[in-house]
Parts: C-alpha cells; sequence; structure tokens
C-alpha cells in the first residue's frame, strides 16, 4: 500500500498510509523529498487499514468549486475537507504537513467522539494516565520521567470513545522527546491537570472542572457553531465519564506515590 | 442605557452551550471564549427563549428561588445585561419593525 502511485494525467504520485487514533489515512503526493521525510516521520503510524480517507497534496489538477465541509489555513498551507476528497494545499515541508494533518484530525475526530488534547500520556498497569497544562506545565517532565516505552506521547494526546470506554491513543505529533509516539492505545485512568508544588498532592475534580481543564487544552480550529456544538457534547461528556485530578507535583518520579490506581 | 424590562431576549444564535453540574458552559465559536454560568445563570439562561422579557424571567426566578419579586427582576435585568454585553444574548426586535 505504501508503494509509488502512477496516476495518468495527474503526473506520477506517491503514497502511503497511516493510522492515527484508528483514523486511517492514505497521504498522495508529487513531491519525492516530501514524500520521503514525511513517510520517515510517520513510520511509526503506517497502517494499511481499509476505506482510508484520501488527501492529496499539493494537487492543483483537482476541481475545488464546491462549498468546504471544513477549511482552514495555517501560514500559506490550507486544509480543504470536501464531500469528493480532502486536500492540502502550499505544503512546502514535513512540518506544513504535520499542521495540517493536527488540523483536519482535530475536525474529523468529531465523528469518532474523539478529541486531541495538549497532554502526555502514560502507561501504567494497562492504563493510560493522561497529564494535561499549558507549556511549560510539565508534560515533557513527566513523560521524561516515566519508563522507557510506556509513553504514548509527550505533548498532544487523541481520546476517542468506544464502545463506552474512553480510550487514548498516542500520535505521532511529538514535543520536546524528538522522536514519534507510540501508535497503541489502553483504556483512560484519568486525566491529570499538572501543578508543580513543593510537595505531591492530588486532588479530584467535580466535572465541570475538568471540562475547565480540558477546554483550553483542546487542539480544535472550526469556527462553525454545529462543530463547536459537537466538541462541547463530546468533551461534556469526557467531563462526566472520565475522572479527573489536580495534581500538584515535585519535578520528580515521586508523584507516581500520590496517584489512585 | 439600560433595556427596558418589557424588552423580549433571545440566545445569540451562533452560540453553542451545555449544561454540567447545574451551571452552563457557553463558547463563542469564532474566538473560543469560554463562558460559565452558575446555578442562577443557568436557570434564567434555559429560559430564554425569544419570547420572554425581564418582567417575565424574573417572574419564573422568584417562583423557583428564594427571592422577593423585586430583587429576582433587578438580578435578572443586572444578569440580562451582563450577557449582552458579552454578546450571549439580544434582544428580539419588536413586531412591525426595527427600532430606531
Amino acid at each position: 500500500m505504501n508503494a509509488p502511485l502512477a496516476n495518468s494525467g495527474r503526473g506520477f504520485r506517491r503514497q502511503f498510509e497511516l493510522s492515527i487514533g484508528c483514523v486511517p489515512f492514505r497521504l498522495q503526493m508529487s513531491d519525492a523529498a516530501l514524500f520521503d521525510a514525511a513517510s520517515a516521520r510517520y513510520a511509526a503510524f503506517m497502517d494499511a487499514a481499509e476505506h482510508p480517507i484520501a488527501i492529496a497534496l499539493n494537487d492543483a489538477t483537482l476541481p475545488r468549486s464546491e462549498p468546504a465541509d471544513f477549511g482552514y489555513e495555517f501560514e500559506g498551507a490550507a486544509v480543504h475537507a470536501f464531500s469528493s476528497g480532502i486536500r492540502f494545499d502550499g505544503v512546502k515541508n514535513q512540518y506544513a504537513l504535520d499542521s495540517l494533518l493536527r488540523v483536519f484530525l482535530s475536525w474529523k475526530l468529531l465523528e469518532h467522539q474523539g478529541f486531541l488534547l495538549h497532554a502526555a500520556t502514560v502507561i501504567r498497569d494497562g492504563k493510560a494516565y493522561i497529564f494535561t497544562g499549558r507549556s511549560g506545565a510539565g508534560k515533557s517532565t513527566v513523560a521524561t520521567l516515566s519508563p522507557e516505552g510506556s509513553v504514548l506521547t509527550d505533548e498532544i494526546s487523541l481520546l476517542r470513545r468506544e464502545q463506552g470506554v474512553w480510550r487514548a491513543y498516542g500520535t505521532p505529533f511529538w514535543g520536546e522527546f524528538k522522536a514519534a509516539g507510540s501508535n497503541s492505545s489502553a483504556p483512560v485512568a484519568g486525566v491529570f491537570r499538572l501543578l508543580q508544588a513543593p510537595e505531591n498532592r492530588v486532588v479530584p475534580l467535580r466535572p465541570m472542572a475538568i471540562l475547565r481543564t480540558l477546554l483550553p487544552n483542546v487542539l480544535f480550529f472550526s469556527t462553525e457553531r454545529e462543530s463547536t456544538r459537537q466538541l462541547l457534547e463530546i468533551l461534556s461528556r469526557a467531563a462526566t465519564e472520565i475522572n479527573g485530578y489536580n495534581l500538584s507535583f515535585r519535578k520528580n518520579a515521586t508523584f507516581w506515590e500520590v496517584l489512585p490506581a | 442605557m439600560s433595556t427596558p424590562a418589557t424588552a423580549t431576549w433571545q440566545k445569540n444564535p451562533a452560540l453553542a452551550w451545555r449544561e454540567i453540574d447545574d451551571e452552563t458552559v457557553i463558547i463563542s465559536p469564532n474566538d473560543s471564549v469560554m463562558h460559565e454560568l452558575n446555578d442562577t445563570g443557568s436557570f434564567l439562561w434555559k429560559n430564554i427563549d425569544g419570547k420572554k422579557s425581564a418582567v417575565e424571567l424574573a417572574e419564573l426566578l422568584a417562583e423557583n428561588y428564594e427571592v422577593t419579586p423585586d430583587i429576582a427582576l433587578s438580578d435578572t435585568q443586572a444578569l440580562l445585561e451582563e450577557m449582552s454585553s458579552r454578546k450571549l444574548v439580544v434582544t428580539v426586535p419588536a413586531a412591525g419593525g426595527v427600532s430606531p
């Protein structure tokens, strides 16, 4: 599946398939350098699933007359979701592709009862511990202090509700680790809002406080009312069904001692 | 200048909102700003339907909370003005035309 594709009339285009949070994509492009960089960047997430969402990169031959279901522009690059297909334009390098992929995934996850969250996720005893907070709150610190191989992501976590259970997935959108997250998932143990403090302490949060914790850390780019309404619905459900806590922690691994099992 | 107590109010149709823990979260999609309403605010928000005035909303408030009609009306008007300044609610144009 991750092989060059000859497409008559549109030049020589290459493609590879990946899956993030069980959402399958097929990226198609003609730029060989971009193909090499992107396929290396997402190597850990390459996966050939059924019915991938085809995304055409920098394909000027595609029509764009119909109104887009979703559109977003970012530093000269743009994503448009049409009923006939998805297109990323103005993608000059792997970093622009990464940004558009995050933007598009944040919208696409609505139909999967999911969302992207600025958070590190660490697996412990088969469960996902999600540590969220703004830049500098300690996400990377938590990831660094965790055993090798237990970190799903140190920067952007993907949460989705599957058959009544919230699961956290790793993503290839990394932070200070400078390496891809893990393409695996686990049921969510809890969401922890990081607060640096001299002592370790964990305080349970009410659903409203959990929602207040989640909202500023969610990646979302649509300004359309219906999409925003769907997101709020999903987040409210998460806030009601997922345990949430304030975690005051010292910058060392002893914080695990106060976390609920 | 304050809005007449008999003016009717409606929610800003551009907003998304959700009730949780007897409180209400309102999000403005254009700027992603989050607004929160407490128990009383949520009660009023639920009853703002494009048909009721501040007077009618205050009557409902007085019926459901231990508060005198006078205080209910002043609280309701203050909250409506606050929500209006945040563009969460707008007055419904009077029938027969737009006021000058």
